[in-house]
């Protein structure tokens, strides 16, 4: 992200985004130095790590690059904040689907203009990513689609709205019929608006392809969710964080087969027993909230405390991965249908009831064999806040310890994270 | 004039809950304005306010909650906890709304102590398919209701109901209008006591009467010649919902001599002007009118800023007051909203003031107000 990228090379188009090039340029050497700390300075890397080095260097450069070719031939850029936006229709739509940046402190001043200063650092970063006009992805969007996931986000997008229009998906709060009901025709809603915004109309071949591409994302990682169970652990939960947080910038047929060559040679090390960290190492599961990227601390902070992260219970992890779209639907309802209970099954901290989410996380918990977990609440978040104390209760029935973080994007805390983290840790040795 | 009924009635109202129940009627246990009362009485069943104005509770409810929860939720919580509040033990059952994040994840452990029905809202007033799931949230409601009571709602009893929930919605309306005359006797403490009042009434009827008795003879009062008229700075408070125990803002500000003349909240005058359509078909006008409510869960919510403003004239208002609970995102996010329109749009002074239950900043918030009041 910083030392390696071609600047100039992508100054005049970043200028032609309205990025705000200084400011941008400050973000790139910030991030620069964060990558080389916590990711470059790991030992015994796997080589597909290259692959995922390449990316984020190139993750304003290149990919933005691509994008805007992709505009020129007509195609549509469609930006969204959660995994509740179907990827599905936006490929069938030939469109490109991209997360929003949300992961750093960069613009929140600006940002506490516009929304209540405790709101959570997710929330601040991508109001304060457009007001200081740094993240290239949105500006090169053609749809932002936002959603009623929390208070705050669906607060936060009536004031996104007056910035950039941004389109909102209605997200019920049960999964009853009823809001299957809902969910359907909010899909159906995205669907027509987004024929509107490509020129472009849904077919039954283009969606199945849409929801094989997408499956066969989620099955790459899924395939190392299960690599990661092996111990030792085949690699740093630093590394598997950034390829869930890159399966939303990069394109998926190429970030599929690279993550395939990825687990392959994982599967290598895996077989001769070569890990990332050693074979009595701790080995912790994060919960909750998503990070973002270059939201690394707290995974920073944990593997610098000997433990090592063997798994992500969150939207930037297995909530996102875990269920499939039925690919038997031969008509674009039936493939609709499939949609709509593929995505009411994401057991987001945002339904009443939500024990799924209780059963996942304990099972998760047992598959990848992990020692404890943590616990992950962006401050204000209080969906998760809430469910934290339940998912205690429900590892605890299960023996399994756990440690409930509340953070945000500051580094203020680290120190006391250290702290609390490594006395944990100690715990499970 | 009979204020005194008005400043005793929930305390009142016991005694009346008393007597519904030995007659073998159910009570149901509300939080929130969205609670459908027409339906609720429809279906036999009488409808109370629950306890969650006070910071008494709100330590033992920390224990199962997270603290950065807004007060209203972790009293509220609290009260059901430790059986201080008549009106929760006196509920057979509990009726709940999606109205934000933390009461619909509280309403999660509330729902183990007592029989809860959570309503579910959509989260926007456009479109057919929220309505839709609203309509249905309320046939669920009804079912619900039946089970509790086994009396069927009909066409003809929710007709009545609402007809005489619009009177009462009315007479409230008109009484707060002649209660900020400036020649007016009533303090905001006593205006906060008459519209809290509607939350327990038992006897509909008998309240409708009694708030008709008010209301005329408040209109007399003000007929005598050469009342003294105020002179004091009006102001519209809005924001979250006040009550007896957490109305601090409401004594400060009239300490200092200004006058709350207009409470824009859901324990105010929120709704009051919204009738339910008395033709049409019943079930269909109520979840509209219920639907129209403009509350910050809602998005977008255009509709709290056309309210405001039209009571900004109505009430003859000089400057606003936001009071907003600390943790309620939803309010706290529209405030911005809401100071930007006041100020542009109305161009009058606005205050936002982000509070709890504690005692902690009254000193702060005096300081705070007093300049407010001086400058405005």
């Amino acid at each position: 992200m910083g030392g390696a990228v071609s600047d100039s090379a992508h100054r005049e188009m970043w200028e032609k985004l309205d990025l705000d090039l200084n400011a941008h340029d400050a973000l790139l050497g910030v991030l620069g130095k964060f990558y080389g700390d916590i990711y470059l300075s790991q030992e015994n890397r796997l080589q597909g790590a290259e692959y995922l080095d390449f990316v984020l260097s190139e993750i304003h450069g290149l990919r933005i690059k691509e994008l805007q070719e992709a505009k020129a031939e007509g195609r549509k850029v469609v930006g969204s904040f959660c995994v509740f936006v179907p990827e599905e229709i936006t490929l069938a739509l030939d469109a490109i689907h991209v997360g929003l940046c949300a992961g750093a402190e960069a613009g929140s001043d600006l940002a506490e203009q516009l929304i209540p200063r405790n709101t959570c650092a997710l929330i601040k970063s991508f109001i304060g990513f457009k007001l200081a006009k740094l993240c290239p992805f949105l500006e090169s969007s053609d749809m932002i689609v936002g959603e009623t996931t929390c208070d705050g986000k669906k607060k936060a997008y009536e004031a996104f709205n007056e910035l950039v229009p941004t389109y909102i998906m209605e997200v019920p709060q049960t999964k009853s019929k009823a809001a299957h009901t809902l969910w359907k025709s909010e899909v159906l809603r995205y669907m027509a608006e987004l024929e509107k915004v490509t020129g472009r109309t849904i077919t039954p071949e283009k969606l199945k392809k849409g929801i094989r591409t997408a499956n066969a994302k989620r099955r790459a990682l899924q395939r190392l969710t299960t690599l990661r169970a092996a111990s030792p652990a085949p690699i740093s939960g630093r590394d598997a964080l950034l390829i869930n947080q890159i399966s939303f910038y990069d394109e998926p047929v190429r970030f599929t087969a690279k993550i395939n060559e990825l687990c392959d040679e994982l599967e290598n090390r895996v077989e001769s027993n070569e890990g990332i960290a050693p074979e009595n190492a701790p080995r912790l599961m994060l919960s909750g909230c998503p990070m973002a990227v270059p939201n690394w601390k707290l995974p920073y902070v944990i593997e610098s405390s000997g433990a090592v992260i063997v798994g992500e219970e969150s939207c930037i992890g297995t909530r996102n991965t875990r269920d499939l779209v039925d690919e038997s639907g031969e008509t674009v309802e039936d493939m609709i249908d499939a949609i709509v209970d593929r995505y009411m099954k994401i057991d987001c901290a945002c339904f009443t009831p939500n024990d799924d989410r209780l059963e996942n996380v304990t099972a998760l918990a047992k598959d990848i064999k992990a020692d404890g977990v943590i616990h992950y609440s962006l401050l204000f978040c209080q969906p998760y806040l809430h469910e934290a104390l339940k998912v205690d209760k429900a590892l605890q029935a299960e023996g399994i310890p756990m440690l409930s973080i509340e953070t945000d994007y500051s580094m203020e805390d680290v120190e006391q994270l250290k702290t609390r983290i490594e006395a944990f840790v100690e715990t499970l040795e | 004039m009979d204020i005194k009924h008005f400043i005793n009635f929930s305390e009142l109202s016991i005694s009346d809950l008393h007597t519904w129940k030995e007659e073998g009627g159910k009570v149901a246990g509300v939080y929130c304005i969205y609670a459908p009362i027409e339906l609720i009485r429809a279906a036999g069943v009488a409808q109370v306010s629950l306890c969650g104005k006070k910071q008494a509770p709100i330590k033992e409810a920390e224990r199962d909650l997270p603290a950065s929860l807004c007060p209203l939720i972790k009293s509220s919580y609290g009260y059901a906890l430790n059986g201080t509040c008549p009106f929760f033990t006196a509920s057979d059952i509990l009726i709940a709304e999606t109205t934000c994040d933390g009461k619909k994840k509280m309403y999660e452990l509330m729902g183990k102590l007592k029989p809860l029905h959570l309503m579910h809202l959509p989260h926007t007033q456009q479109g057919t398919a929220p309505f839709e799931y609203w309509m249905m949230s309320l046939r669920e409601l009804e079912d619900f209701l039946f089970e509790c009571s086994k009396v069927k709602v009909s066409a003809e009893g929710l007709h009545n109901q609402i007809v005489l929930q619009n009177k009462i919605r009315n007479e409230l309306y008109q009484i707060a209008i002649l209660a900020a005359n400036e020649k007016s006797p009533l303090t905001a403490r006593d205006m906060l006591a008459i519209q809290e009042s509607k939350s327990f009434a038992v006897f509909p009827d008998k309240y409708l009467a009694r708030l008709t008795a008010l209301r005329t003879s408040l209109a007399t009062f003000l007929k005598q010649p050469n009342l003294p008229a105020s002179q004091s700075l009006r102001i519209l408070m809005t924001g979250c919902p006040v009550g007896k125990g957490s109305e601090k803002t409401i004594r400060i500000t009239e300490e200092l001599g200004a006058r709350v003349v207009c409470m824009e909240n859901c324990s105010g005058l929120k709704g009051m002007t919204l009738p339910v359509d008395e033709t049409g078909d019943p079930h269909e006008a109520l979840a509209r009118r219920y639907l129209k409510i403009p509350c910050s869960c809602m998005t977008p919510n255009q509709s709290r800023l056309e309210s405001i403003e039209e009571m900004v004239s109505t009430f003859k208002v000089d400057a606003i007051m936001d009071m907003t609970w600390i943790g309620c995102h939803t309010y706290n996010a529209e405030s911005t909203t809401l100071q930007r329109f006041v100020e542009k749009k109305l161009k009058i002074p606005f205050l936002h003031i982000e509070t709890d239950y504690s005692e902690s900043d009254t000193e702060q918030l005096r300081t705070r107000i007093e300049a407010f009041i001086e400058l405005s």
